[in-house]
């Protein structure tokens, strides 16, 4: 039959990750560029993508080795306790995340869509919903995604089309006038946003074409590097580095400015929100379903759930956490740039290298056999 | 344990008697045959089910004429040679089979001496005939509709698709209704697992009486707290041969004018007959409307109250005025005022539709004209309420599915509540719940969403059939329902068969 396989497309990958990248990074980093970097934001963004290309590719090598898991690749290549380290460190990266979102996407339901509620109230009742997205497997989860991505896409470029106008050009530049401290800082933020690519690894059992995983997620990342650049420039030409660098999220105040011809609705930005509210939770149901799977794989749950409401269990409180204290977000931005954007290039290669070895090995040793034959 | 019938007719009325005792409306008949009236033969029938004017002219009349020329000893033998000269005769070994035979609507015939009865059908049970389709009118394309009659509604497929390739597979539902129950595909076009997938549905259960298809649907659905109806129905044979040649199934229940479809789709519940027969610019318009007639159906109500209520700021400042002027004098909160009004419409659906034909439309003019005009005059509600309320009533009488368009009439309570207390976050909040929910649910393995999801499955080619209709030249292929390697449904001159597919 065609549903129940555990299998989605290569076209429900692409849209899925287009949503997972796009979503946190157009909302975020044109905050963090024009603060750091100004009009050189968009070389930041061409080094992020660099390093996602880098990773993808990396991705792509190690999936090429394994048939379906990639928890057992980790086994045979590494052992049994290095590959449940790394599960770890996966696990720990996608629950996080989770958190991370539910933090973000609550903060933004709160601002701009139900100022009265409580972080309580919207964090679980977002969570509840990721929940019941993820409870039915994968393919449910890809399918919203399929129906919603020109539901977003649509109005979206239409936006930014309509938003041109507010652009002055003098706000491009100057160019290349920030130092290399800030560009990497710049850059290393935009690659952090490609990490969610990592669930990449994870996707090849449900993948009816594994072995083109990786073209895959560069289409999304190119998508979404388009995307984020067209939206950096409109950002920048309307606002400038120095106002913008104090909006907290500017492309919805731009949403907000823009004058749709034929004028009926005053402001749009509240029905904009919507795009950002379902791309975030794209990637929160990401973050808890992959957060889900690798758990699973750790505790070797087949039957029941557990794992799911502990994942969702653990973002709620990570979420809570970070609206509170102020530090935990720093400790979070840490983590992301110290240990998890260099763990996942370097577990990748040490995989690879460790694969390279054993072949090699086992290549001499057949050499060896041969000649004794 | 069955009772054998044996050549002994006296021990056979005895047995037949005792099972039908106290049935007045079953009618039985001892009557003398052979040349000299030396034997005996017993008929029974239900009452009204048989020609009671001139028996001469029916199938048992002749038969019993016939009987009456031949000598005792020859009679037997006439009648287990030439029985299968009447169409549809069909012999029974047992009481209890020619008992189910009899209640079918046809006359049961015993002869002395034969260790078998004989089913002679004759006009059957009454029924309406062919009348036109109650609902799914259309503007264009035949307006025949189905009948209670299981046997009309058969033929009424078989006229339209005239090919030995489809296939009708009967089956009997209910241990005491003992209903028939006729499954209709073209056995090259579907895929078997869809059809072993109903039979074992179908075998799953056993309840005593299925008197309406709308039993067995309910009976073999799988996710059975969805408001979203798994199964199509309609009352038009021509849908449902196009059901047909899409590959898909059709379900007919004896005594139900509504046949189901299986398996089925948000797409094809939004699909009409008219969509094909009409051009493709004015289908693919119609089609549109009723796309978004669904969504506002569920959806219009809840977004007036998250605009009006929270987020007023959208919309300009005269239009917010005249809003708030219009509600000026209104006792109840928003969300209120739209619940009375959304009952009260329900209410007067719910009377205009059990009420006599004349009675229902009275209602829908005294509901909706008087008293919506006297609510507004009484400031109970503000005109504006009314407004939004018809529109939605009009979106969801524009869903061509009665069943499906439910679905939507009761998710949009679920809106106004939502959207009442959480503003457009609730309405974001219930629209990711009902597409989460759509895209988990799945008709016989099919995704609902189908083809807007797993497109690729069909090379595309779904997708040209959705929002738009695309001219006909371009729906050249079978939608996924059909099996791989028979999808090709339109070749022009000089195209050649590709890969064996045959229309």
């Amino acid at each position: 039959m065609f549903a129940d396989n555990f299998k989605i497309s290569l076209r429900q990958i692409r849209r899925l990750f287009v949503l997972d990248i796009f979503g946190m990074s157009s909302l975020v980093l044109p905050g963090i560029f024009s603060a750091m970097t100004g009009a050189d934001g968009i070389f930041c963004l061409l080094f992020g993508a660099a390093a996602g290309l880098l990773l993808l590719w990396l991705m792509g090598a190690v999936i090429k080795h394994f048939g379906d898991d990639y928890y057992s690749y980790m086994k045979d290549t590494a052992g049994q306790v290095i590959a449940d380290v790394f599960m770890v460190f996966y696990f720990l990266y996608f629950v996080t995340l989770s958190g991370y979102v539910v933090y973000e996407l609550t903060a933004l339901a709160l601002s701009w869509l139900w100022p009265e509620g409580s972080f309580a109230g919207v964090s679980i009742a977002l969570l509840l919903l990721a929940v019941y997205g993820s409870v039915r497997g994968i393919e449910g989860r890809a399918r919203v995604y399929e129906i919603i991505f020109w539901f977003l896409g649509v109005p979206l470029l239409l936006m930014l089309l309509f938003a041109v106008p507010e652009v002055n050009t003098a706000h491009w530049t100057p160019i290349v006038y920030s130092g290399v401290p800030q560009m990497v800082k710049g850059s290393v933020s935009a690659a952090i946003f490609l990490l969610p690519f990592s669930a990449m690894l994870f996707l090849a059992p449900f993948s009816r074409k594994p072995q083109r995983l990786a073209s895959c997620g560069v289409q999304a990342l190119l998508v979404s590097l388009l995307l984020n650049a067209v939206i950096y420039l409109i950002l920048l030409g309307a606002f400038g580095q120095n106002a913008m660098g104090v909006l907290e999220r500017p492309i919805l105040t731009l949403m907000g400015m823009v004058k749709l011809p034929g004028g009926f609705f005053t402001r749009q930005d509240v029905l904009m929100t919507a795009v950002w509210f379902f791309a975030l939770f794209a990637l929160l149901n990401t973050g808890v379903f992959q957060g889900t799977l690798i758990l699973k794989e750790l505790c070797h749950e087949t039957k029941h759930n557990y794992s799911l409401y502990a994942v969702a269990v653990i973002a709620f409180f990570i979420g809570k956490g970070l609206s509170e204290h102020r530090f935990l977000s720093d400790i979070y931005k840490i983590y992301q740039s110290f240990i998890a954007l260099p763990g996942m290039f370097l577990i990748l290669l040490f995989l690879l290298l460790l694969h390279q070895v054993k072949e090699g090995g086992k290549a001499g040793k057949e050499a060896a056999s041969n000649e004794e034959g | 344990m069955s009772i054998q019938i044996t050549p002994d007719l006296q021990e056979n009325i005895t047995n037949f008697e005792e099972m039908f005792s106290d049935s007045e409306d079953i009618k039985k008949r001892r009557i003398k045959v052979g040349k000299n009236l030396d034997s005996e033969c017993y008929i029974a029938y239900v009452e009204v089910a048989i020609s009671n004017v001139d028996w001469k002219d029916s199938a048992v009349g002749k038969l019993l004429e016939k009987l009456r020329t031949l000598p005792k000893e020859e009679l037997v033998g006439y009648v287990r040679e030439n029985y299968y000269d009447i169409s549809d005769a069909k012999p029974f070994e047992t009481l209890e089979d020619a008992a189910q035979g009899m209640l079918t609507g046809d006359a049961l015939f015993f002869l002395d001496g034969y260790n078998k009865a004989i089913k002679i059908p004759d006009k059957g049970y009454p029924g309406r005939g062919v009348y036109e389709a109650e609902s799914e009118k259309v503007i264009r394309g035949s307006n025949e509709g189905f009948s209670e009659s299981i046997k009309l509604n058969t033929a009424l497929i078989r006229k339209r698709l005239r090919s030995p390739h489809v296939k009708v597979k009967e089956t009997f539902v209910g241990r005491r209704t003992n209903t028939n129950v006729d499954l209709v595909y073209i056995k090259d076009l579907i895929h078997p697992e869809i059809l072993s997938q109903i039979e074992k549905r179908l075998q799953e259960f056993e309840i005593d009486g299925a008197l309406d298809s709308g039993i067995i649907e309910q009976l073999t659905e799988r996710r059975k707290y969805s408001p979203f109806p798994q199964f199509q129905t309609t009352q038009r044979p021509d849908r449902a041969a196009m059901a047909i040649l899409e590959g898909r199934i059709v379900l007919l229940s004896d005594n139900s004018p509504v046949a189901l479809i299986l398996p089925t789709t948000y797409n094809t519940f939004i699909q009409t007959s008219d969509d094909y027969y009409s051009r493709w610019e004015i289908a693919s318009f119609t089609r549109v409307l009723r796309y978004a007639a669904s969504f506002l159906a569920m959806v219009l109500p809840g977004l007036y109250l998250a605009v009006t209520n929270f987020h007023t700021q959208i919309l300009p400042t005269d239009l917010l005025l005249s809003l708030a002027a219009a509600r000026q004098g209104v006792p109840f909160p928003a969300m209120v005022e739209v619940l009375i009004m959304e009952v009260a419409f329900e209410l007067l659906r719910e009377a205009g539709v059990r009420l006599p034909g004349a009675n229902g439309n009275t209602i829908g003019i005294v509901g909706g004209l008087i008293i919506g005009q006297a609510a507004v005059d009484a400031n109970i509600v503000s005109p504006i309420v009314v407004i939004v309320v018809a529109l939605t009533a009009l979106c969801s009488f524009a869903v061509p599915n009665e069943e499906f368009a439910t679905a939507f009439r009761i998710l949009k309570f679920m809106f106004i509540f939502l959207c009442g207390s959480l503003g457009f976050f609730g309405f974001l909040v219930g629209f990711l719940a009902v597409l989460i929910h759509l895209s988990h649910l799945e008709s016989f393995g099919i995704p609902y969403l189908t083809p807007f999801v797993g497109a690729d499955l069909n090379g595309y080619q779904d997708e040209r059939d959705t929002f738009l209709r695309l001219p006909l030249d371009f729906l050249k292929k079978r939608p996924v329902y059909t099996r791989q390697g028979a999808r090709t449904r339109l070749k022009f001159g000089g195209e050649e068969k590709r890969n064996g597919e045959g229309k």
